[in-house]
């Protein structure tokens, strides 16, 4: 079919002419972006760069001004969030989201419904489904969460949740996956046991990370962007961009400028 | 399997109470409970199981009743072959055909839009009851006759017993039913959608859709509690609808615990005794009965199956024992103090409100005179040091309760 052939060569991610202004505000000022199949790519800047407002583009919390966004080569444009799921895009958030009333087992068995074809069923008894079980504990493993299993999500150790919330992200088999500054409010030891965590987890996916700090992503990321006052000034190799004077000024001014 | 245990107590039990509670007027009180029951919990769906909070779920219980009155009426008209006990499923049917039309529109947003719409439609539809006479009946609402049909087996369904069994053969399937209802993939995300629509959104699931689907069956299940009401009492009219309703389901559902599956149950069962044998007792029984809503809303906003389910984890490690003295130190003169009060609230009223001249009143098994100081004055003696006593004896259910929660060997 056309749909696979252009499935095998988009990019999974392509950002064109992305525009978005919040009344006469203008937060991302032209973006154009390219997110290859199985790279771990990370978008990094400073504070107030629109990091946070581009990431939310792209997962359709706001609709962009002008521009497209396509996923697998699919046009996002009017889509709902949960379309764009089932597409296999999946996010996590900044401030962690999962569901804290529910068991830590029950948070990545909910983001499993979907994936393993259960849909919106009133005739099955998830508790008897032995691939929701098996799926969910696997996942649990991988986070190593599995000694949590039982708890309400809502007492686990911040990192433990943050743990958790890449779990339920990942859990529904997403090709894409989207991490909003999934270390953001870690120690250093903890922000260490997270950024392996994500190695391990999206082996074979893309992976599209927002982040602040450039050090945490250095050793992860293929290629790493830089967004600053809503453009991107250098996309590349994280040696690269690391040199790169553009890049260097850009976070010391910005460094200056929230000093004072 | 002990998953089945409690089914099958339960229904051994809905089985052997009229045995145990023989007389009419409690056959009538049981009916009522169990309707109530299946209402409450069809509520619950939405409010603790989809965090959907509505102000006009009577609709479609009224709704249902009223399609299982106008079937029964047809059927006895036509002489169809369909016998009663099958007739909730119609009532079921159009309050979940209610509830697709409402409910396609309605369930786009919870929270206040929500609210909002379910206030509306609750209204207008109450409204529409004076106005389409054809299928509401006007004022007097629209009666039948339940023993139209051959016999059942046998049954005719002349006495309350018959109906009793009818009533709760429907109550153990319609209870069943919501409680698997809540293990399936939708059910589960219903609590997914109501603790965090977005994060659902991102799991493949459309809030509004799974939205959508649990108040359709919210609404079929209260189509079945009307079908029953209307088998029940023979007439079904506005206050079947209207928005008293509505707040009275919110009201009770509240009181039982909207966070366990059994909450509503124990809520519809406390506020059928109190509508039932407390205003027996007294005119002002709403008003105890607010006063509880309130204070449950205040004090303990997971309802009285909340406070139950407080004691599971004392009851595991079997150290309940330690609270058995302190709670009969403490709530028994609460109790009494409380009566004290309420002595006092029904002099007053009677004193206000009886005509002049009747100074005698019946209080509990006394005769008093309300407007002589003395019964007033042994109330508020009785009530202060009641509470009084209370509250001295406070503090020590309170370290036992410590206790009683404290692992052995973990130091409190």
């Amino acid at each position: 079919m056309t749909m696979h052939a252009s499935n095998l060569t988009a990019p999974a991610l392509d950002i064109v002419g992305l525009r978005k202004s919040f009344g006469k505000a203008e937060i991302i000022r032209g973006i154009d972006l390219e997110v290859y199949k199985g790279e771990r790519h990370a978008i990094i800047g400073p504070n107030g760069a629109g990091k946070s407002t581009l990431f939310n583009l792209i997962t359709a919390r706001f609709a962009p001004t002008t521009g497209s966004i396509s996923l697998h080569g699919q046009n996002l444009a009017g889509m709902a969030p949960y379309q764009i799921n089932r597409l296999g895009l999946s996010r996590s958030f900044q401030i962690t989201n999962i569901f804290p009333k529910m068991t830590v087992f029950e948070n990545v068995r909910c983001a499993l419904l979907w994936s393993k074809g259960y849909k919106y069923s009133f005739w099955n008894i998830v508790s008897r489904s032995q691939d929701l079980t098996e799926g969910a504990d696997a996942v649990l493993e991988q986070i190593n969460l599995a000694g949590r299993r039982n708890l309400p999500a809502g007492v686990l150790s911040y990192a433990e949740q943050r743990a958790l919330e890449i779990g339920v992200t990942i859990a529904g088999g997403a090709d894409v996956i989207m991490l909003d500054e999934p270390t953001a409010g870690m120690s250093h030891s903890e922000t260490d046991y997270i950024v392996d965590l994500i190695r391990k987890v999206t082996e074979n996916k893309t992976l599209v990370m927002v982040e602040h700090d450039m050090g945490v992503v250095f050793g992860l990321a293929d290629r790493i962007s830089v967004l600053v006052y809503g453009e991107i000034i250098a996309t590349g190799a994280p040696e690269e961009v690391r040199g790169n004077p553009k890049v260097q000024e850009a976070y010391l001014g910005a460094a200056l400028e929230a000093d004072h | 399997m002990g998953q089945l245990a409690p089914w099958v107590i339960a229904t051994a039990f809905l089985v052997a109470m009229p045995w145990i509670f023989a007389s009419n007027s409690a056959i009538t009180i049981m009916n009522q409970m169990a309707i109530t029951i299946i209402f409450a919990l069809s509520y619950n769906m939405l409010l603790g199981q989809g965090g959907m909070l509505s102000f006009g779920h009577a609709v479609y219980m009224g709704a249902g009743g009223f399609m299982c009155m106008h079937v029964m009426n047809m059927v006895q008209d036509q002489g169809l072959p369909l016998p009663l006990p099958l007739l909730p499923v119609f009532g079921g049917l159009f309050g979940l055909g209610l509830a697709t039309i409402v409910g396609s529109f309605s369930t786009r947003n919870a929270g206040t839009v929500f609210a909002m719409i379910s206030l509306g439609v609750g209204e207008l539809i109450a409204a529409s009851s004076v106005i389409v006479v054809s299928f509401f009946g006007g004022e007097e609402g629209i009666s039948g006759d339940r023993t139209y049909g051959l016999p059942v087996f046998g049954v005719e369904f002349l006495r309350q017993i018959e109906v009793y069994y009818l009533i709760a053969f429907w109550l153990v399937l319609s209870t069943l039913l919501m409680f698997l209802f809540s293990r399936t993939p939708i059910g589960r995300m219903a609590n997914a959608v109501r603790d965090n629509p977005e994060r659902a959104e991102f799991l493949g699931y459309s809030a509004r859709w799974v939205r959508f689907y649990s108040f359709c069956a919210s609404g079929f299940f209260a189509g079945i509690a009307g079908a029953l009401f209307a088998i029940n009492y023979e007439i079904v009219t506005e206050e079947n609808l209207n928005l008293g309703l509505s707040g009275a389901i919110l009201l009770i559902t509240f009181l039982g615990g909207i966070g366990v599956f059994f909450g509503p149950i124990i809520g519809a069962i406390v506020f059928t005794l109190l509508q039932t044998v407390l205003s027996l007792q007294t005119e002002l029984w709403q008003l105890y009965v607010g006063a509880l809503f309130l204070a449950t809303v205040m004090f303990f906003p997971s309802g009285l199956a909340g406070v139950l389910m407080m004691h599971v984890p004392a009851i595991k490690m079997g150290k309940w024992r330690y609270l058995v003295l302190p709670y009969v130190k403490t709530l028994i003169p609460a109790i009494f103090g409380i009566l004290g009060v309420s002595a006092m609230v029904e002099m007053m009223f009677h004193a206000r409100h009886a005509p002049t001249g009747d100074e005698e009143m019946g209080l509990f098994w006394m005769t008093v005179d309300s407007t002589s100081p003395l019964p007033w004055l042994v109330a508020a003696i009785i009530s202060v040091v009641c509470f009084w006593v209370t509250r001295r004896n406070a503090p020590e259910l309170v370290a036992a309760w410590h206790m009683a929660n404290t692992p052995d060997g973990g130091s409190a």
